[in-house]
C-alpha cells in the first residue's frame, strides 16, 4: 500500500497548457503544472520514431523473407531470421506505450498474438488454398504475425534449415511479412498521417492540455498516460512474461521461444522504459523537454537514481543463462532469473512511488 | 493507481456513505471506496485501490484469464476455441476492457460486434428466454477455426440521415444495416430477429452486482404512477444456476441475472468455450471452474475512475443541464450497494448514472428483439461512469448499444420513447449549452 497523497495541486482540470513558456532546454520553473512539451517532445522524439522504425524493419524483413525465397541457402536464411530479430527491436521498445490507436484496429493482436495456432497452422499448410494477403490477413490472429513468422523462419529449437522450407511455406511466409509491413505501415501512418479520416494521433497526444482536446485534457492526463505505460510494462516483464513460465517452469508459455529472443525482448522493454524517460531513442540525442529532465529539476537524486536502476535491470536480465526456455527450470539459473525480477519490480516501485509524486506533483 | 492529483486529492477526503447530499466542492466518488484516479487507456484496467492482499492476487489472475488467447484444442496453451466463435479473448472484445469498435468481418480487424438472433415463435432453451434459430442459436458466430464453417456471413453497411437542433444546425445520423448470409448461401429465416450489439466497458460492474434488487424495485415504476413519462422495469430472466426465474441486470437488454453467468455466457457464445455453468451436451467442459470465476472476479473487482474536471464552469453548467432535462430520471446519478460476496463492493454509496431498469427507447433505436421480458423496443438504462474515457481507451469507438452514435451528441439524439422529452429539450438547446452537456458527459 502506498501512503496517499492529499497535497493539491493549484490548478484544476482545465486550461494547464503553459505552452507559451516552453524553451529547448527544457527549464520548466513551475512546479504547479507540467510544460507542455514534455509530452509534444515524447511523441515526436519517441513514438513516432518508434513506429516509423518498426515500418521500416518490417519493409526490410519482408525483402529479406523474399531473398531467402528466391535463393534458399545458409546465409539468405541468417539474414531473414536476423531481420526478423531486428524487426522485433522497435516493437519490444513500443510496449511501454501501447496505447492509442494500436489496438483500435487489431493491429497489436494481428502482430503479436501468442500462443501460435499449431493446429490451424499445419492445416493451412497442408491446404490447397491460395495464400494471398488478403487471406492470412483474415485468419486468426494465433495464426499470424511475429510468432508464426518466427516458428516458420526458426522452426523448433532453431533446428531450421533452408533445404527444410518447401514453396507452400515461403508462400505463407510472404503473406505473412507482407501483411506485418502493411499493419505496421498503417500503424505508424495512424500516428503520423492519420488513418481512414482521423487526424494524426501524434496531434491527440501532443496537444494535451489543449482546449477541446477530450482524450487528454491537462498535459497531467497525457504525462500519466506516459507512466502508466512504463508501470504496466515493467510489471508485466517482471511478474508476467518472466514469472509465468519461471513459476510454472513451463518452456510453452514463454514468448519468442521458436527463436530463443526471449531475454531480447524483455531487455527491450526495459529499453522502452528507458527511452520515454529519457525522452528520445538511442540511435538521436536528446532534444527536448523529458521526464527525466522534470525529475531532475524537483528531485536531482531521484533522477540519478532512476537511470542507475533502469542500468542494473537491464544488466540483472544480461546474467540470465540463454536459453531462457532452459534456464527457467535450471536451479542454477533461479538466483539470476529472480535476481532479474527484483531488479524490474525494484524499477517499477519507484516509477510507482517516486516519480510519479514528483512528476504528477 | 493510488496517486493522488489534482482535485483528487479531495476525493479521499470526501466521506463515503451516510450523507445525502454532496457537499458541492467535494468530487462524488464514482465507485466508492473502489475508486481510483486514472484519466489514462489503463482507467479500466487498475484493480480496486481496496482490495485485500488475498484479492489483489486473484485480480490478478483474472487478468491473465481475460487477456487469454484461446486456441482450438488439442494445444499446449489455452485450448478450446470454437469450432464457431466471434472472438478469441475477453480483450478481444472488450479492448482495454472498455468497448470493442463498431466493425464486422476482415482482417486485420477482429469482428467486434455480434448479432443476437431469435424467432418469434417456437420452444425457447429455458423460461422466458429467446427462442433460438436453426443453425444459429441465439448469436451468429462468423468467425470459425480452421476445417470448421462459421454459421454465417455478416457484412455491414451504415445508412445516414440528417437532422437539425432547434436553432438550425445541422446534426448527421448513421444506423447499420447488417446483410446474413448462411454457409450456403441462403438468406436466414424471413421472420427471423435480429440485434446488433457493441462489446460495452466492464469497469464497475461488481458494484452494480452489489445494488439490492430492492434498491431496483423502488426506481422501477412501470405503469408510470408519477406521470412523469418515464417508466422503468426490471428484466426477469433465467437463472442457470438457481434454475429459477429472476431480476436481470447486466447487458445491453439486462438479460443476464449475476457476473458468472454472464461471463460464463460470453465464453460460450463468443469464444465457443464450454464451462461447468454452459457444458458440452455429454457434460464435460473446457474452461475450469476456478478461471471463470477468476475472470468474474476480475471484471467485479476493477477499479472506477473518478471523475475530472468537476469544477469547470461548463461542466457544471452541463451537469445541471443534464439534471434539468430529466436525463438523471433513468441515468440515476447516485446508488447504495447492499451485501456483496465481495466484501470491498459492499455498502458503497456509487455514481454510475443507471437505474438498471428497462426503458421503452421509441422506435429509432429499437431492434424489435424482445429477450426476456425486455420488448423490441426496450433497452436497459446504461451506465454512464467513465464516459469520457471511452475514446482515451480506444480512439475512433463508438455509442449505443450497436455503436452507431459516432459522437456524445448522436448518442442522445439517438434517444426516444421515453427519453423523447428529454432528447428535445437537448435539441433545444443553444450550441453553448449542448457543448457544456457534453463536456459533463465527458467528465465522467
Amino acid at each position: 500500500m502506498f501512503s496517499r497523497s492529499l497535497k493539491l495541486s493549484l490548478l484544476v482540470g482545465g486550461a494547464l497548457l503553459t505552452g507559451a513558456c516552453s524553451n529547448d532546454d527544457g527549464g520548466n520553473t513551475n512546479l504547479d503544472s507540467l510544460d507542455q512539451q514534455l509530452v509534444v517532445n515524447f511523441a515526436d522524439a519517441v513514438v513516432v520514431p518508434t513506429y516509423n522504425l518498426l515500418a521500416t524493419r518490417m519493409v526490410e524483413l519482408d525483402a529479406a523473407a523474399q531473398a531467402l525465397k528466391n535463393a534458399p541457402s545458409a546465409t539468405t536464411l541468417k539474414a531473414a531470421q536476423d531481420a526478423w530479430f531486428a524487426a522485433r527491436v522497435p516493437w519490444e521498445q513500443s510496449e511501454a506505450f501501447l496505447f492509442g490507436p494500436v489496438d483500435s484496429y487489431g493491429w497489436d493482436p494481428a502482430m503479436d498474438s501468442w500462443p501460435v495456432n499449431r493446429t490451424d497452422l499445419d492445416a493451412v499448410l497442408g491446404n490447397s488454398d491460395k495464400l494471398t494477403q488478403q487471406y492470412v490477413s483474415g485468419l486468426q490472429e494465433t495464426q499470424k504475425g511475429y510468432h508464426t513468422t518466427e516458428y516458420l523462419l526458426f522452426g523448433e529449437g532453431q533446428a531450421k534449415k533452408p533445404a527444410d522450407f518447401n514453396a507452400r511455406q515461403f508462400e505463407y511466409l510472404l503473406a505473412l511479412t507482407a501483411e506485418l509491413k502493411t499493419v505496421s505501415g498503417n500503424l505508424a501512418s495512424s500516428w503520423t498521417t492519420g488513418v481512414n479520416g482521423q487526424s494524426p494521433y501524434r496531434d491527440t497526444l501532443a496537444k494535451a492540455g489543449e482546449a477541446g482536446n477530450t482524450v487528454y485534457p491537462t498535459v497531467e492526463s497525457g504525462a500519466q498516460e506516459m507512466l502508466g505505460g512504463v508501470l504496466t510494462i515493467l510489471d508485466e516483464v517482471a511478474n508476467g512474461k518472466i514469472a509465468d513460465p519461471y513459476d510454472a517452469k513451463d518452456p510453452n508459455l514463454v514468448e519468442s521461444q521458436f527463436a530463443l529472443n526471449s531475454l531480447s525482448d524483455f531487455t527491450n522493454n526495459i529499453r522502452s522504459v528507458e527511452n520515454v524517460y529519457l525522452g528520445h531513442r538511442p540511435e538521436s540525442e536528446a532534444k527536448g523537454l523529458s521526464m527525466s529532465d522534470v525529475v531532475k529539476e524537483r528531485d536531482a537524486a531521484l533522477d540519478t537514481r532512476v537511470k542507475a536502476e533502469i542500468a542494473a535491470a537491464i544488466a540483472a536480465l544480461g546474467k540470465v543463462p540463454e536459453p531462457f526456455p532452459v534456464s527457467i527450470k535450471d536451479p542454477a539459473s533461479a538466483d539470476k532469473i529472480e535476481g532479474a525480477q527484483a531488479a524490474i519490480r525494484k524499477l517499477h516501485d519507484t516509477f510507482q512511488v517516486n516519480v510519479k509524486a514528483v512528476i504528477l506533483n | 493507481m493510488r496517486r493522488v492529483f489534482g482535485l483528487g486529492a479531495l476525493l479521499w477526503l470526501a466521506g463515503c456513505g451516510g450523507k445525502d447530499t454532496e457537499a458541492p466542492e467535494a468530487p462524488p466518488r464514482a465507485g466508492g471506496d473502489t475508486t481510483i484516479n486514472d484519466r489514462t487507456s489503463r482507467a479500466f484496467a487498475q484493480a480496486a485501490p481496496n482490495l485485500s492482499l488475498e484479492h489483489e492476487a486473484l485480480h490478478r489472475e483474472g487478468d491473465a484469464a481475460f487477456a487469454a488467447v484461446f486456441v482450438p484444442g488439442p494445444a499446449p496453451v489455452n485450448p478450446g476455441l470454437g469450432p464457431a466463435y466471434n472472438n478469441t479473448s475477453c480483450n478481444g472484445c472488450h479492448l482495454r476492457n472498455g468497448r470493442g469498435m463498431p466493425v464486422m468481418g476482415g482482417g486485420p480487424q477482429r469482428t467486434q460486434l455480434l448479432v443476437r438472433v431469435s424467432l418469434p415463435d417456437g420452444t425457447p432453451d429455458h423460461p422466458n428466454g429467446a427462442v433460438p434459430v436453426p443453425g444459429l442459436g441465439l448469436q451468429i458466430q462468423d468467425q470459425a477455426v480452421y476445417g470448421a464453417s462459421p454459421e454465417a456471413s455478416v457484412t455491414l453497411a451504415w445508412e445516414e440521415r440528417e437532422g437539425t437542433y432547434a436553432d438550425g444546425t445541422a446534426y448527421g445520423l448513421r444506423s447499420p444495416r447488417i446483410t446474413i448470409v448462411m454457409p450456403d448461401g441462403s438468406a436466414p429465416p424471413s421472420n427471423m430477429r435480429t440485434s446488433l450489439r457493441l462489446p460495452p466497458p466492464v469497469v464497475g460492474l461488481g458494484l452494480l452486482e452489489a445494488v439490492d434488487v430492492a434498491t431496483l424495485q423502488a426506481l422501477a415504476d412501470p405503469t408510470d404512477a408519477n406521470s412523469d413519462g418515464v417508466s422503468g422495469r426490471l428484466n426477469t430472466v433465467w437463472d442457470v444456476q438457481a434454475r429459477a426465474l429472476v431480476p436481470g441486470r447486466f447487458g445491453w437488454k439486462a438479460n443476464s441475472p449475476n457476473l458468472r453467468q454472464q461471463s460464463a455466457e460470453a465464453y460460450f457464445n463468443d469464444m465457443g468455450i464450454s464451462s461447468p455453468l454452459f457444458p458440452e451436451a455429454d457434460g464435460t467442459f473446457e474452461l475450469p471452474l476456478r478461471t471463470l470465476d477468476a475472470a468474474v472476479f476480475y471484471a467485479q473487482s476493477l477499479g472506477v475512475p473518478a471523475r475530472t474536471a468537476m469544477d469547470d464552469a461548463a461542466v457544471k453548467r452541463g451537469e445541471a443541464k443534464f439534471k434539468d432535462l430529466g436525463c438523471v430520471a433513468c441515468h440515476r446519478d447516485t446508488l447504495e450497494t447492499g451485501e456483496h460476496p465481495v466484501a470491498e463492493l459492499s455498502h458503497q454509496r456509487i455514481h454510475p448514472y443507471t437505474d438498471l431498469l428497462l426503458h421503452d427507447m421509441g422506435a429509432g433505436l429499437a431492434d424489435g428483439r424482445p429477450d426476456g421480458d425486455a420488448t423490441g423496443n426496450e433497452w436497459r438504462t446504461a451506465p454512464l461512469w467513465g464516459l469520457g474515457l471511452t475514446q482515451t481507451i480506444l480512439p475512433y469507438s463508438s455509442y449505443l448499444h450497436d455503436g452507431r452514435a459516432r459522437t456524445l451528441e448522436e448518442a442522445v439524439l439517438w434517444h426516444g420513447g421515453e427519453a423523447e422529452r428529454a432528447r428535445e429539450g437537448f435539441r433545444s438547446l443553444s450550441a453553448s449549452d449542448r457543448a457544456a452537456l457534453v463536456r459533463f458527459l465527458q467528465s465522467l
